[in-house]
């Protein structure tokens, strides 16, 4: 993106390198992260189905963070399945904070800012859904 | 074990489906979990909203690797996208499942005229482009109709890429808002409203705003998604099939892409979107 390069450093040259570097680190976490979180929902759904879990009918209880531990030991289903669909939704978060770190390493204050106001409406957003009653 | 299998048979077809057609499974994946599975409509959209964020990821990845996606831009127009599911997913449960019914009718309806239109857009382009350069020259594109460039030196003009400047940013700072709270209420990725946005209102190449959209809509679906998580409406046994297939689906469908005929396919797509239009509609008004 020629855009960046004016903002990340001052040669052009060397901006659009950082530009693209930047790119490229968060590409690399996406695609691991990626692989991570469809490897464990994979192993937790065919543990569901070798258990004969009904996914439709099966009560499921309220998503704890503690209980996850238990369960991977376990091997339950629940377990993996919640662990990959954490690892999911961290990925967008690990994108923003990489980004942010690679920006402000760069210089570029503002995007480094916008950043952190990113991590911090998804911040109000756990906060907001805890408040309300969980 | 059949229901799981189901499933997953289900959001492949919907990764499919949306992968060929260029959009993100939810439209496909709500009417699915409600009408075929009969899922109350709050749960369909949290498992959605799970799954747009998985192909979202994946293909944010790739364009990012291609340097496809404006990653400046996109980080901008996200916090906006964020801000808005922030508010819709909190909206969302203060609506009942008839209104959400009728507005998810309302959604597919819409994107149904709008392919209808893109289809009829596409083939107009095509006997322009028969009749010959000179004809097609006469009406220059959207790309090149807009306001002057941004100032030297200003935050928008940092925005920019390859051959392009962004124009307009407010405009697209409200839209994101909107495309944000359509995704948080609905369970889709905002892509119908993101990607006509950027192309339109702020002049980013329509290849670059797929790609751009497609990378924010993991903090779009993100935001919301964690609300519904905390409030006990994503169901793991339906999420993660459901979430697998669509995954599994939009990487068959992005290899294939070339050897399909869209046209015919969009065709399809339109008949199943005003049929799922309408049994959403009864749905809104029988409850």
């Amino acid at each position: 993106m020629s855009g960046a390069t004016g903002t990340m450093a001052a040669s052009p040259a060397s901006g659009a390198d950082t530009a693209r570097r930047l790119e490229s680190a968060v590409a690399r976490l996406l695609t691991i992260g990626t692989r991570i979180a469809v490897s464990l929902v994979l192993i937790g759904v065919v543990l569901m189905l070798a258990a004969g879990v009904h996914p439709l009918t099966a009560t499921f209880g309220a998503f704890s963070l503690a209980a996850i531990p238990g369960d991977l030991v376990a091997l339950r289903p629940e377990g993996f399945l919640w662990t990959g669909l954490l690892v999911v939704m961290a990925m967008p978060v690990g994108r923003v904070v990489v980004s942010g770190f690679g920006f402000f390493g760069a210089g570029d204050r503002r995007l480094a800012l916008v950043s952190l106001l990113v991590v911090l409406v998804l911040t109000v957003s756990v906060i907001a859904a805890q408040g309300l009653g969980g | 074990m059949i229901a799981g299998i189901v499933l997953l048979a289900g959001g492949a077809a919907a990764g499919v489906f949306g992968s060929l057609l260029g959009l993100g499974g939810g439209i496909l994946i709500v009417p699915l979990l409600t009408l075929v599975f009969g899922l109350p409509l709050r749960e369909a959209v949290a498992v959605s909203l799970v799954s747009v964020i998985v192909t979202s990821s994946a293909s944010a990845g790739v364009y990012l690797q291609r340097h496809t996606a404006n990653l400046r831009l996109g980080m901008v127009l996200e916090l906006f996208t964020a801000s808005g599911a922030l508010v819709g997913g909190l909206v969302a449960f203060l609506l009942s499942d008839r209104v959400l019914a009728g507005l998810f009718a309302a959604l597919l309806a819409w994107v149904a005229v709008s392919m209808l239109r893109a289809g009829a857009k596409s083939k107009a382009a095509a006997a322009q482009a028969a009749v010959g350069p000179s004809a097609s020259a006469q009406s220059p594109s959207s790309e090149t109709v807009g306001p002057a460039e941004p100032a030297p030196g200003s935050f928008t003009a940092t925005l920019g890429g390859d051959g392009y400047s962004v124009r307009k940013l407010p405009l697209g700072m409200v839209g994101s808002v909107f495309a944000g709270l359509v995704s948080a209420i609905l369970g889709v990725g905002g892509g119908i409203v993101k990607v006509p946005v950027m192309n339109l209102v702020m002049g980013v190449p329509l290849k670059v705003a797929t790609a751009t959209s497609n990378m924010m809509i993991g903090i779009t679906a993100t935001s919301s998604a964690v609300i519904y998580l905390l409030r006990g409406q994503i169901d793991p046994y339906v999420a993660g099939p459901t979430a697998l297939g669509v995954f599994a689906g939009a990487m068959i469908g992005s290899r294939i892409a070339a050897r399909i005929d869209v046209r015919l396919l969009r065709w399809l797509f339109v008949i199943v979107l005003i049929f799922n239009a309408f049994q959403m509609g009864t749905k809104a008004l029988a409850q």
